[in-house]
């Protein structure tokens, strides 16, 4: 059932995409408009027709493995999108998806991922075991996590919000990353990774995804509404 | 070396995580010699290009500042990940790419000036040249020719490869080539930013089937920029000085090879000709060897070389070459551009800054990368993080 339901989404998804896209061709970034009046932005649409089944409307779901998106920045959602628009980085749905995306389309979705608020992670189903956050916390300072996702690990420009993204999304990236099967736009995260174990992914996973402040944080964004 | 990404080998990474190997002396080469307890150099990283192109209406060539009576335009945009520039004999000119795009373009030297993909999906495509209607493409791994080129831009056909022994890996692993006198020239980086290089960090020169590989200059950390002086037929190169040393030293090399095969230049045991290595130094003097002809700044990524052949600028740039600084990524204050540097009959060179503004606030709005003089004496400047090809004319005005 599941696996029919997620093809269906994805032919629609696919076919809303084929639609719209021609009439984007055209437009440079940044270029000037032909008529006086703006033409409307057509990405919001574009996202809630395309993108929100599966990250959800604001930018997040409970739908397993599925990253986040509410809280990313404009770069590195555009590198993530050329790494699938080239083949590079391999998801059957986002390759499909991404694959008929011109520069324009690229710039378009990720302007408007990175006008979605953080959205704060609801309450882990489980306590939060406070000694593998406090492991998690000593390894995230001893592998240097903060010098490119930042103190509050909302990251910036092409280095990813990881602050309260899904666990298991993050756990799937950190051991791609370490396998070599997942390409960064950039190595940077390869080369982080190379002296922790593979124990140790797992752990900074359940950190990050529970990072403390986060939904602290997140929810006074949210709450402002920007 | 501005490796615009900090590039790790997935093989190493595949045989680490295979082994289940964790432990300091695994570190990536780029890192070592990194000071460990030091955050504000902890926390320096390569500097990503966007993967998107500068619309050519916001490139930044108004900023661009030029000795008097030159005027710089674009000559093309919208070519993702810009690097390596050569030309055909038929006038097409061939661009190659580095850590973004993996691809080769061609753009005719008439008409709107657009790219099209010739080659595609080939990581690390940085080395090329065109001799006898051939084009020469050197990765990591291997060196390839695709013949009769021009008359088959819409389909390359398979290459013949000509050799395959290159090291790979990906720690300054990318190629520059040169063809003179029926050899081909290219290095061999550092596998590392500090380390005994073992037989690389070499210049090497091979007949063009790929036979006869011989030692042309020794202890070049990685020179991906180089040219021979036309007068002297002596080979120019620049050299990107090691990391983490210090902020302000050592300064990358503008080096000259009046002995093939005889000179080491120091690496890793001798930095900018008067540094020894703290590592490697020890028991070692710079005097045992050969000296830059100039230095080019701290960190600079000093990246093509090359002698001005054209007529259409002043006597002053006869006999010049240019260099391209693609700028620091491990500095904190940036800097680059397009210099200009004569060599003054000694063994030295005099050199002087040409073309600058592509820093702004502190960010890079270009970066500077290679070079091609055209037929009637302008020069194109290939940019691969704005994207771009610019071109460079005297007027006088």
């Amino acid at each position: 059932m599941k696996g029919l339901a997620g093809l269906a989404l994805f032919t629609a998804t696919l076919l809303a995409l084929a639609l719209p896209a021609g009439a984007q061709q055209a437009k440079p970034r940044g270029g000037k408009p032909a008529s006086p009046a703006p033409a409307e932005n057509p990405y919001p649409q574009r996202f809630a027709t395309l993108c929100a089944a599966c990250h959800g409307a604001n930018g997040r779901t409970d739908m397993p493995g599925m990253p986040v998106l509410a809280g990313q920045h404009m770069f590195y959602a555009i590198t993530q999108l050329f790494l699938f628009r080239e083949g590079r980085r391999s998801n059957e749905a986002m390759t499909a998806i991404a694959k008929g995306m011109s520069d324009a389309d690229m710039q378009g979705f990720a302007n408007f991922i990175a006008t979605l608020p953080p959205v704060p992670a609801p309450p882990p189903p489980t306590p939060t075991d406070a000694a593998r956050m406090k492991k998690g916390a000593e390894l995230a300072k001893q592998h240097k996590c903060i010098f490119c996702h930042g103190a509050d690990f909302a990251g910036g420009q092409q280095v990813p919000r990881i602050a309260g993204q899904r666990e298991d999304y993050l756990q799937m990236s950190l051991r791609g990353f370490k396998a070599g099967q997942r390409p960064g736009y950039t190595m940077a995260m390869g080369e982080a990774l190379s002296q922790v174990t593979p124990e140790e992914l797992d752990t900074l996973a359940y950190y990050a995804a529970r990072f403390p402040g986060a939904v602290a944080a997140e929810g006074k964004a949210a709450a402002e509404g920007k | 070396m501005p490796r615009t990404m900090r590039v790790v080998s997935l093989i190493t990474l595949f045989v680490l995580s295979a082994l289940g190997v964790a432990s300091a002396q695994d570190e990536p080469g780029w890192a070592k010699g990194r000071p460990k307890a030091n955050d504000e150099a902890m926390k320096m990283a390569p500097v990503p290009s966007f993967p998107v192109p500068v619309p050519a209406d916001q490139l930044p060539v108004k900023k661009f500042k030029l000795p008097p009576g030159f005027k710089v335009e674009v000559w093309a945009s919208g070519v993702l990940d810009a690097r390596g520039l050569r030309q055909g004999e038929k006038g097409n000119i061939f661009v190659s790419t580095i850590f973004v795009a993996n691809k080769v373009y061609v753009i005719p030297e008439a008409g709107k000036h657009e790219p099209k993909t010739i080659i595609d999906n080939t990581p690390l495509a940085t080395g090329i040249e065109f001799h006898k209607g051939s084009l020469y493409l050197a990765t990591n791994t291997k060196i390839m020719r695709y013949d009769n080129v021009e008359a088959n831009l819409d389909k390359l056909g398979e290459p013949t490869v000509i050799y395959d022994k290159l090291p790979g890996g990906t720690d300054h692993s990318w190629k520059y080539l040169r063809i003179r006198g029926d050899k081909l020239y290219y290095a061999v980086g550092a596998p590392c930013n500090i380390c005994d290089p073992g037989e690389w960090a070499k210049i090497f020169s091979m007949n063009l089937d790929g036979s006869n590989v011989e030692t042309i200059a020794s202890g070049v950390r990685n020179t991906v920029g180089f040219d021979f002086d036309p007068k002297t037929g002596h080979l120019w190169f620049t050299d990107n000085g090691r990391d983490w040393f210090s902020e302000e030293l050592p300064n990358d090399e503008l080096n000259v090879v009046t002995q093939p095969g005889k000179q080491h230049f120091g690496y890793p045991f001798c930095h900018q000709g008067n540094i020894p290595d703290p590592e490697f130094g020890w028991g070692k003097s710079c005097n045992d060897f050969q000296k830059p002809a100039a230095l080019l700044g701290p960190h600079a990524g000093s990246l093509g070389l090359k002698f001005y052949t054209g007529k259409m600028f002043p006597a002053k740039y006869q006999g010049a070459m240019f260099i391209a600084l693609h700028g620091p990524w491990n500095r904190t204050k940036k800097y680059n551009g397009v210099y200009v540097a004569w060599p003054d009959g000694k063994g030295g060179a005099k050199v002087e800054p040409f073309m600058t503004g592509f820093v702004e606030n502190n960010t890079y709005l270009g970066r500077p990368a290679d070079f091609l003089v055209m037929k009637d004496g302008s020069l194109l400047v290939s940019d691969d993080h704005a994207h771009a090809i610019y071109r460079i004319t005297y007027t006088g005005k």
